[in-house]
C-alpha cells in the first residue's frame, strides 16, 4: 500500500508531513506558550502546502489567510491578554496523561488498522481544472448557496457574540 | 329425614362465627362476650344432638358433600364434611364439652381482663376441632389439624406476661410440629399411592379395607401408617412426643380440661380411628400402635404417682389414659378406643373443671398445700370423687366400662399388654386416691382457710352435669350390651368380653385406692416408705423420667449447637460476603465520585476510553 | 496515495486529541481543537481527489469548516478572555462547575 513509487508528489508529501508532525509534537511539547502557537503556525503551513500537493489551490490559500493569520494572531492575542501572572510549572498529573495518551494511541491504532484494512477502489484522481477558485466559486454560488448564506450569517452572529462576549466584563 | 345431617356443615360455622363476632367487638363488652360464645357453642351443641339422634337410626347412611376446591388438570381436590356415626359422637364429645367449658369459664376467668379474647380463642378452638372432626379428606383434616394446633398454642400461652406459659406454649407448638410433619410426609405418600390420588376417607377405606388388593404394597401401607402414627404420637401425648402436654397445664384451667377432654389430644386418637382401615392393613404399624400405646399408658401412670401440682397429675393421667386408646386401636379394637374417648372426656373434663374450681378456692396448684377441702367444697369434691373413681375403673362409672372393654380385647389379643394395661390401672387407681384424699380429706395445710368457700353456680353446674355423664355414659357398650360397637363399626367387630379381665379390672383398681387410702387417708402405711426404699426411683418419677433433660441435652442443645454454626455462617460468611460487596461498592462509588471532579478534560477522557471500548466491542466480534 | 494522506490525518487528529485533554492552558486546547479540525479537513480534501467519486464538493466541505473554525476560534477566546477577569485564570482543571 505504501509501496508508492518515489516520484515529486511524495517528495513534497514527505516534507510537508515532516513539518507537521514535528510542528504538532513540538506543539504538545514546549513549555512556553507562544512557542507552542508558533508552531502550531508551522503545522498549519504544511496543511497548505499538502493542499496544494491536492490540487486545491483555493483551500490552501484560504488555510493560510484563515489559520497561519488570522487564528494563530487571534490565539497569541488571546495568550497576551490571558496570561499576565506569567506561565507556571504544570503540577504533574502522571495517571491523567498516561490514560490519555494510551487513549490517543489505542484510537490512532483503530484508525491505521481501519486504513489498512479498507480496499479503497483506484479511481481516476479529480484532474486538476485550470482555475480551481473560479470552479469553487461557481459552485458556491449554483448549489451550495443556501449553505453558504446560512454561514455567513453564523460567522456574523459568531463575531457580534465575540466582541458582546468580551467586552461585557470590562463595564 | 336426613335434613340435619346434610346441614352438618353448620356446626363448625356457629362457634366460627362467634369467633368473629368476639374478635369484631373488642375488649369492652365482657358480659355480651360470655354471651356469644356460649350461645355459639350452645348452638352447635344443639345441631350436633339433632344430627347425633338422627345417626342413631340404624338405616342412616353416611352422608357426604363438598365442592370442588382446586382443580389441577384431571386431579380435582374437594372440600366437603362427611358425616358418620364415628363423626357425630365426635360431635357430642367436642360440642358438649366445649359448652359446660363456656359456661364454667364465665366464673373462672371473671376477673381476667382479657375474657372476649379467651371466649374468641375458644370458640375458634371449637370451630377447629368440629371442622376437623366434619372433613371428609385429608388434606382439609390436616388444615384444621394444624387449625388446632394453633388454636391450643395461643390459648396455652393465653397468660403470655407468665414466661413460663410463653414457653410452654412454645413447647406445644414445636413438640406438636414434629409429629405434624410426619403426618404430612403420611399423606403425602398417600397422595401420591392413592389410585387416582383421591384423600377422602371413604376412598381411603374402600382401598385398605379389601385387605391388600395389591393398590398398595404392604411396605407403602406400613409407612403411610407409621407416619401417620407421628402426627397422633405428637398430637395425643404419647411417648417420646409427650413432654408439651404437662407444660400446656400453663394455660387456663378450663383450656386444659378442653385440650384434654375434647379437642387438642383427641385429634389423635380420632385421627387414629378414621384412617384405621390402613393401620388395619398393616399388622407391624397396629404393633407399633399398640406397643407405644402400652408403654405410654404405664409410664404416665408411674410418673403421675410423683407429682405435686394438681394439673401436672391430672396431665400425665391423661397422657396415660391416651396411651389406653392408642393401645386399644392398636389391638384391632376401634370401638375400645373411642368408647374410652367418649368416657374419658367426660370424667377428666370434670377432673380439670374440679380442679380448676380448687385452684380457684385455694390459689395453689400444689396439693401438699390443700388438704381438708371436703368439707368446704362439697359440689367439688364430690364431684371430683366421681370422676376419680370413673377414672381409676370402679363399676358402675363410665371408666369401668370403657377401661374393661381395652382390657378384654387386650387379654385376647396380647397378653402381655393386657398385664401392662392392669398395671397402669394399678397406678391410677393409686394416684387418684392419694390425690383425692391428699386434697378433700385429712388436715387443712391451706394457708388462708376461711377464703375457701365453693364456686359459684357457672362453675358447679358443668360439674354436675359432668358427673351425671361419668357415671351414665358407660352404659352403651358393656360387655353384655354392644351397642356402641356394632353402632360404630355397623356390626363388624366382636365384643370382647371376659369374665377374667372384669375381676381383675375390678380387683386392681380397687387395690389401688385401698393402698393410697391406707398411704394417704388412714396413715397406716408411712407415706414415705416407698420413697425411702428406692430414693432413685421416686427421684425418677419426680422428675419425669428425665424426659426434658434429656431432650435439652441430646436435642435442644445440639439443634442450639447447629443454630449457632449456621447464624455464625451466616454472620462471617455471608453477612461477610454482603459487607464485601456493600464495601467495594461504597469505594467504588467514593472512586468515582472523586473522578467526577467537574474537571473538563477528564470528562473528555473518560468519554474517549467509553468511545475506545463501544468500538472494541463492536470491531472485536469480528475476531472471535 | 490516499492511505498516506488518511494515516497523516489519523495522526494528526490523535496528537490533538491528546493535546486537548492534557494541557492546562484553554488557549493551547483551543489550539488542539483546532488542529483536529484540520486534520479532518486534510480528509475531506483528500477524499475530493482521491475519492471514489472525485468531485471539488470535499473543497467545499473544507472551506465550510474553516469558517465554522474561525468562528470557533473567535468566540472561544472571547470566551477565555471573560473567563479570564471573572476568575482570573485560564488553566482548565481550576474550573470545576459542572461537578455540582
Amino acid at each position: 500500500m505504501f509501496n508508492i513509487d518515489f516520484n515529486g508528489e511524495f517528495a513534497a508529501f514527505f516534507i510537508f508531513s515532516a513539518i507537521m508532525i514535528i510542528g504538532a509534537v513540538l506543539m504538545v511539547s514546549l513549555q512556553k506558550v507562544v512557542h507552542m502557537v508558533i508552531s502550531m503556525a508551522g503545522v498549519f503551513l504544511g496543511l497548505a502546502g499538502m493542499f496544494v500537493l491536492l490540487d486545491a489551490e483555493f483551500v490552501a490559500f484560504v488555510q493560510v489567510l484563515i489559520y497561519a493569520g488570522a487564528v494563530s494572531i487571534l490565539m497569541i492575542f488571546g495568550i497576551m491578554m490571558t496570561n499576565h501572572r506569567g506561565a507556571k510549572a504544570d503540577p504533574v498529573k502522571p495517571l491523567h496523561e498516561t490514560l490519555a495518551a494510551i487513549a490517543a494511541l489505542c484510537l490512532f491504532g483503530i484508525l491505521f488498522y481501519a486504513i489498512r484494512t479498507t480496499d479503497f477502489p483506484d479511481a481516476q484522481p479529480l484532474q486538476a481544472v485550470e482555475d480551481n477558485t473560479s470552479s469553487i466559486g461557481e459552485l458556491l454560488y449554483t448549489g451550495y448557496v443556501v449553505p453558504f448564506e446560512l454561514l455567513s450569517v453564523l460567522l456574523t452572529v459568531a463575531f457580534i457574540g465575540a466582541i458582546a462576549i468580551a467586552k461585557k466584563g470590562e463595564e | 329425614m336426613d335434613q340435619f345431617t346434610q346441614t352438618a356443615w353448620l356446626i363448625p360455622l356457629f362457634p366460627f362465627a362467634a369467633f368473629l363476632l368476639l374478635t369484631a367487638l373488642g375488649r369492652s363488652y365482657r358480659r355480651a362476650g360470655v354471651m356469644i360464645g356460649s350461645v355459639g357453642a350452645l348452638a352447635a351443641l344443639v345441631m350436633s344432638l339433632l344430627v347425633f339422634f338422627e345417626r342413631l337410626d340404624p338405616d342412616a347412611v353416611d352422608y357426604s358433600e363438598g365442592f370442588n376446591w382446586i382443580t389441577l388438570g384431571d386431579y380435582t381436590l374437594k372440600i366437603g364434611f362427611e358425616v358418620t356415626n364415628l363423626n357425630s359422637l365426635m360431635l357430642i364429645i367436642v360440642t358438649l364439652v366445649s359448652f359446660l367449658v363456656n359456661v364454667y369459664s364465665a366464673g373462672y376467668m371473671k376477673k381476667d381482663e382479657r375474657i372476649t379474647v379467651f371466649y374468641g380463642y375458644v370458640a375458634l378452638f371449637t370451630f377447629a376441632m368440629l371442622g376437623l372432626v366434619l372433613s371428609d379428606n385429608m388434606l382439609v383434616f390436616y388444615i384444621f389439624w394444624e387449625l388446632v394446633g394453633v388454636c391450643s398454642f395461643l390459648l396455652v400461652g393465653f397468660w403470655y406476661a407468665k414466661p413460663a406459659a410463653r414457653a410452654a406454649a412454645k413447647k406445644a407448638f414445636i413438640v406438636t410440629r414434629i409429629g405434624d410433619a410426619g403426618l404430612l410426609l403420611g399423606i403425602i405418600v398417600l397422595f401420591w399411592y392413592m389410585p387416582g390420588h383421591a384423600l377422602d376417607f371413604s376412598s381411603i377405606h374402600n382401598v385398605f379395607s379389601e385387605g391388600q388388593s395389591g393398590a398398595i404394597t404392604m411396605s407403602i401401607t406400613t409407612s403411610i401408617a407409621l407416619l401417620l402414627f407421628m402426627g397422633v404420637i405428637g398430637k395425643s401425648g404419647q411417648f417420646p412426643l409427650h413432654v408439651w402436654l404437662p407444660d400446656a397445664m400453663e394455660g387456663p384451667t378450663p383450656i386444659s380440661a378442653l385440650i384434654h377432654a375434647a379437642t387438642m389430644v383427641a385429634a389423635g386418637v380420632f385421627l387414629l380411628a378414621r384412617t384405621f382401615d390402613i393401620f388395619e392393613a398393616s399388622a407391624a404399624a397396629m404393633h407399633t400402635v399398640a406397643y407405644f400405646g402400652g408403654f405410654t399408658a404405664i409410664f404416665a401412670a408411674m410418673v403421675a404417682l410423683a407429682q405435686n401440682d394438681i394439673k401436672r397429675i391430672l396431665a400425665y393421667s391423661t397422657i396415660s389414659q391416651l396411651g389406653y386408646m392408642v393401645m386399644a386401636m392398636g389391638l384391632g379394637s376401634m370401638t375400645g378406643g373411642i368408647f374410652h374417648l367418649f368416657t374419658h372426656a367426660f370424667f377428666k373434663a370434670l377432673l380439670f373443671l374440679a380442679a380448676g374450681s380448687v385452684i380457684h378456692a385455694v390459689h395453689t396448684q400444689n396439693i401438699h398445700e390443700m388438704g381438708g377441702l371436703g368439707s368446704k367444697m362439697r359440689i367439688t369434691a364430690w364431684t371430683f370423687g366421681i370422676g376419680a373413681l370413673s377414672l381409676s375403673g370402679i363399676p358402675p362409672f363410665s371408666g369401668f366400662w370403657s377401661k374393661d372393654a381395652i382390657l378384654a380385647s387386650a387379654l385376647d389379643e396380647n397378653p402381655f399388654l393386657f398385664v401392662v394395661g392392669l398395671a397402669a390401672a394399678f397406678c391410677t387407681a393409686l394416684y387418684m386416691s392419694r390425690l383425692f384424699f391428699i386434697v378433700f380429706m385429712g388436715k387443712s395445710s391451706v394457708r388462708q382457710p376461711r377464703e375457701v368457700r365453693e364456686s359459684s353456680k357457672s362453675m358447679t353446674i358443668p360439674l354436675l352435669v359432668l358427673a351425671v355423664l361419668s357415671v351414665g355414659a358407660g352404659f352403651v357398650e358393656t360387655p353384655w350390651n354392644g351397642w356402641l360397637g356394632s353402632w360404630l363399626t355397623g356390626g363388624g367387630e366382636e365384643v370382647h368380653a371376659s369374665a377374667a379381665a372384669i375381676i381383675a379390672s375390678i380387683a386392681v383398681g380397687v387395690l389401688g385406692i385401698y393402698v393410697g387410702w391406707l398411704m394417704y387417708g388412714k396413715g397406716s402405711i408411712e407415706r414415705g416408705a416407698a420413697a425411702a426404699k428406692a430414693p432413685w426411683l421416686a427421684n425418677l418419677l419426680e422428675r419425669q423420667y428425665y424426659i426434658n433433660e434429656f431432650y435439652d441435652l441430646v436435642i435442644v442443645r445440639s439443634v442450639r449447637g447447629i443454630g449457632k454454626s449456621l447464624a455464625a455462617f451466616d454472620e462471617y460468611v455471608i453477612g461477610g460476603a454482603v459487607r464485601f460487596f456493600g464495601f467495594a461498592t461504597v469505594t467504588g462509588g467514593r472512586m468515582l465520585t472523586r473522578m467526577n471532579n467537574g474537571q473538563t478534560q477528564v470528562f473528555g477522557l473518560t468519554a474517549v476510553i467509553g468511545l475506545l471500548v463501544i468500538i472494541a466491542v463492536i470491531v472485536g466480534r469480528r475476531f472471535w | 496515495m490516499l492511505p498516506s494522506y488518511l494515516t497523516m490525518a489519523a495522526i494528526l487528529f490523535c496528537i490533538g486529541l491528546y493535546g486537548a485533554l492534557v494541557k492546562r492552558n484553554a488557549v493551547i486546547v483551543l489550539l488542539s481543537i483546532e488542529l483536529m479540525l484540520n486534520a479532518v479537513n486534510l480528509n475531506l480534501v483528500a477524499f475530493s481527489k482521491y475519492g471514489v467519486v472525485p468531485s471539488l464538493t470535499g473543497q467545499i466541505f473544507a472551506l465550510f469548516t474553516i469558517t465554522v473554525a474561525a468562528a470557533e476560534a473567535a468566540v472561544g477566546v472571547a470566551v477565555l478572555i471573560a473567563l479570564f477577569r471573572a476568575r482570573g485564570t485560564v488553566n482548565v482543571d481550576e474550573f470545576d462547575e459542572m461537578r455540582r
